[in-house]
């Protein structure tokens, strides 16, 4: 069965490739604009991987990372973040909330593949 | 990947739009806190984005920019004339760039060059040591030999608390060559103590691979700070393929035995020749910058126009099938198939008007540009001028919008060259010192009126009657009334500018406007008080592609004329029609002139008893055409007219009517013209 990849962003471009990159890898894709629309997915349906971005309006990446380790049905589920730069910081951030890995913005689809390719099989 | 830059760039003008309004605004309020957020994340998300879709020159220069906010925003420097002027000309630059598909031309590169500088001296002025540089990221695969690495790879126990699945990692490294991974799990506790949750295996891995160990560690990138990782290159060969070294290690690790690295090292010395060792640690990381949380959400999507185009035109289409089967059903008669064709008229109805509502868009859109303009021709021409406007919220057909803009933008220097005086002469003539224009839209009917008012000098009617007598637009002894007075600098080879300006007098008269406005069906109208002000009302249809009209017979052609222009329909006697004197005629008691259609067109006269007379508003003056029959209310779904009739103005469209035959939309008020200036013309001749 095709895992499915959960991709929140509030650039409907970065949500665009990113699925178009995914779904031509036969993954299935959901996607939601922010935080707190990723969080309607997340009602006991089988996803597979969270990747998310961290500056988005309503409830931001850290937040929604922090709401899916609350969740029972999601506490292991792999989470990537998009991040623009290596901020150090950010970074620990994201990974003390709960984050499994993150992908550097800009990325080539390789990259994307490669960084889902460490977390989810 | 065409696709996504496309939108890329839908998305990066509409973050430069945010931008460039933020930035006004932060000119009234510098220490606007949310403001100053706003342009950091409109720059951030450029920035991000722009690299990613190959706009490397737009994602560099947004950076130095974002430098420079990120520093407004920790409160290191502030915001000021100068700041934010550089900006917004870098935001210009920024849509430049945007609309440039490819390597942008050298004189753009040159701008960019000079900006950048401008930027990075603005930044090294400020504020010492926080320029960051803007790395390029290009990791140099060097070519390499296979070599034999050692790596000892031990989780926390907490690793798959985040969703890290370590036997991932392993296979990923499996991926990168030869790999021998061997599992240490003693560690792993008694059932009754065991934790599912918690990682108790560690690994001892062997990896012949030729990619660098850089390439190695990077696989584990993700749990750099969750575990012990040793990467140790030990042999420069593949020491897999040696069965001497393989039979070493199993026979070591049958007894779950964890190697040091020295330990392998002896192994390997006794192979062969040893290699010295490497130590992989991890790097420091930078500054950081945290980025607060958008306060917009998101009510809307974005569609492209073409697939809004195409909406518009299926729902056109629809409408003249849709008329075509009422009439079908209505002549079958059927109960029952009226029935549906009255549902599907409804349906359709409601299908047309909500497809109209989608393509309007609110003019709010337009006023970002009319704010900036104000702003900073204000400043050039050394006048003080606050723009305001009044019902952002009234909404036009987009293409309406599109047209709109110059024009208006035309209409708004004007005003500032010629309207606003400069601040001396306003409070000596006792005016504020500040000048103000006002842009109004409101609805009236089917119409948006939009309105721009000035404070300023306003118009002198005898200096533009003086001018229009020297330039031979009229004669000197010609009776015009204030308005007709006013209209003469609609008239082609008008300016009221006495000396050309790079402002307003750049030969683009107002006679460009009202022709612009006039191709979106639109229609301008000048009122003026000396020393008070000017008013400028542009009368606007709201859509373009659907009229009510009048359908009216002609011979065997029927012609739609637009219901807007309508006043009233008598039915006349034929021949009270031909007598008529001088083409006036007498309705409801009093002179209306008229044409006649059917002579107008060469048609030959009537031979019905009655016909009707259409009375149209023509400018201020009511003026009948005359027609064989009024068909009735007709709703038109425009159609150009091919390209063989462009010369023609009279006609403005075409319709298809329900039965399939075609009826030709009148544009009245230029029939009108046309029909006037034949009837001087035969008049003089004769």
């Amino acid at each position: 069965m095709a895992k499915t990849i959960l991709i929140v962003d509030d650039s409907e471009s970065i949500r665009e490739v990113v699925s178009f990159t995914l779904e031509h890898e036969g993954y299935n894709v959901l996607v939601a604009v922010d935080g707190k629309d990723a969080l309607k997915f997340l009602d006991g349906q089988k996803i597979d991987l969270i990747i998310t971005d961290l500056h988005m309006p309503v409830l931001d990446g850290i937040g929604l990372i922090k709401e899916v380790r609350a969740l029972p049905d999601y506490l292991r589920i792999p989470i990537l973040f998009l991040t623009t730069e290596s901020q150090a910081a950010k970074k620990m951030e994201a990974k003390e909330a709960g984050a499994t890995g993150w992908i550097i913005k800009p990325f080539v689809p390789a990259k994307l593949i490669e960084a889902i390719n460490k977390v989810l099989r | 990947m065409d696709n996504f830059r496309k939108k890329f760039i839908e998305e990066a003008t509409e973050h430069i739009q945010d931008l460039e309004q933020a930035l006004l605004e932060l000119e009234h309020s510098p220490t606007n806190k949310p403001l100053i957020e706003r342009v950091f994340r409109a720059m951030h998300s450029l920035k991000g984005s722009g690299a990613m879709f190959g706009f490397e020159k737009v994602s560099e220069f947004t950076h130095h920019l974002e430098t420079i906010y990120d520093l407004v925003r920790n409160d290191e420097m502030a915001i000021n004339a100068e700041l934010l002027n550089l900006t917004l000309k870098s935001v210009d630059h920024l849509s430049l760039l945007l609309n440039e598909e490819n390597e942008p031309p050298e004189t753009l590169l040159e701008k960019h060059t000079s900006l950048l500088s401008q930027i990075e001296e603005y930044i090294s002025a400020n504020k010492e040591s926080s320029v960051i540089q803007f790395e390029a990221k290009d990791k140099k695969k060097s070519e390499k030999q296979l070599q034999t690495y050692f790596i000892l790879f031990q989780p926390y126990e907490d690793i798959m608390k985040n969703g890290t699945n370590p036997l991932f990692l392993i296979d990923e490294l499996h991926t990168l060559g030869t790999c021998i991974a061997t599992p240490i799990y003693y560690k792993i506790p008694q059932p009754e103590e065991f934790d599912p949750d918690k990682c108790y295996t560690s690994w001892q891995i062997y990896l012949a691979t030729d990619v660098d160990i850089n390439s190695i560690t990077d696989v584990f990138i993700f749990v750099e700070d969750e575990c012990v990782l040793e990467v140790n290159q030990i042999h420069e060969s593949n020491l897999l393929e040696n069965q001497e070294f393989i039979n070493s290690i199993n026979e070591i690790q049958k007894n779950q035995k964890e190697l040091t690295v020295t330990e392998i090292k002896d192994i390997v010395t006794g192979l062969s020749q040893p290699e010295e060792k490497e130590q992989i640690k991890t790097n420091g990381e930078e500054k950081v910058v945290t980025v607060a949380v958008k306060e917009q959400t998101i009510s809307s999507i974005r569609v492209s126009s073409d697939k809004l185009d195409q909406l518009m035109n299926l729902v056109s289409e629809m409408v003249t099938t849709q008329a075509r089967l009422s009439l079908y059903a209505e002549q079958d008669g059927r109960p029952e198939l009226l029935n549906i064709a009255e549902n599907v008229q409804k349906l359709s109805r409601q299908l047309r008007d909500n497809a109209f509502s989608i393509v309007l868009i609110p003019i709010e859109n337009m006023l970002t540009r009319f704010q900036r303009l104000v702003r900073d021709l204000s400043k050039d021409l050394k006048k003080d001028v606050v723009f305001e406007a009044e019902g952002t919220d009234t909404e036009l057909d987009k293409t309406i919008i599109e047209n709109l803009t110059d024009p208006l933008m035309h209409i708004l220097r004007n005003s500032l060259d010629h309207g606003i005086e400069l601040p001396d002469i306003r409070s000596k003539m006792g005016k504020p010192r500040q000048g103000k224009i006002l842009l109004k839209a409101f609805y009236s009917g089917a119409n948006v009126i939009i309105q721009v008012f000035d404070d300023g000098a306003g118009i002198d009617t005898s200096f533009i009657r003086t001018k229009a007598i020297t330039k031979g637009l009229i004669s000197p002894d010609a009776q015009l009334s204030k308005r007709e007075i006013l209209d003469l600098v609609f008239i082609p080879g008008f300016s009221t500018a006495s000396k050309v300006t790079d402002v307003s007098g750049r030969g683009v008269g107002m006679d460009v406007v009202k022709r612009k406005i006039a191709d979106i069906r639109g229609e301008v109208e000048l009122e003026s008080e000396v020393g008070i002000g000017t008013t400028l009302t542009i009368k606007l249809p709201l859509t373009l592609s659907i009229i009510d009209g009048l359908l009216v017979k002609i011979d065997e052609i029927h012609y739609v004329i637009p219901l807007s222009v309508i006043d009233k329909i008598y039915a006349v006697e034929h021949r009270k029609l031909m007598k008529s004197f001088n083409n006036m005629t007498i309705l409801d008691g009093e002179q209306v002139p008229f044409f006649y259609l059917r002579s107008e067109f060469s048609l030959p006269e009537s031979t019905a008893e009655y016909e009707e007379i259409i009375v149209v508003r023509y400018e201020d003056k009511s003026v009948g055409i005359a027609v064989d029959t009024v068909v009735g209310e007709y709703q038109a779904v425009l159609k150009p007219l091919g390209k063989h009739y462009k010369k023609q103005e009279i006609i403005s469209g075409a319709t298809i009517l329900g039965d399939g035959t075609i009826a030709l939309v009148l544009d009245t008020n230029k029939a009108i013209k046309q029909f006037a200036n034949q009837t001087l013309i035969k008049e003089e001749v004769q």
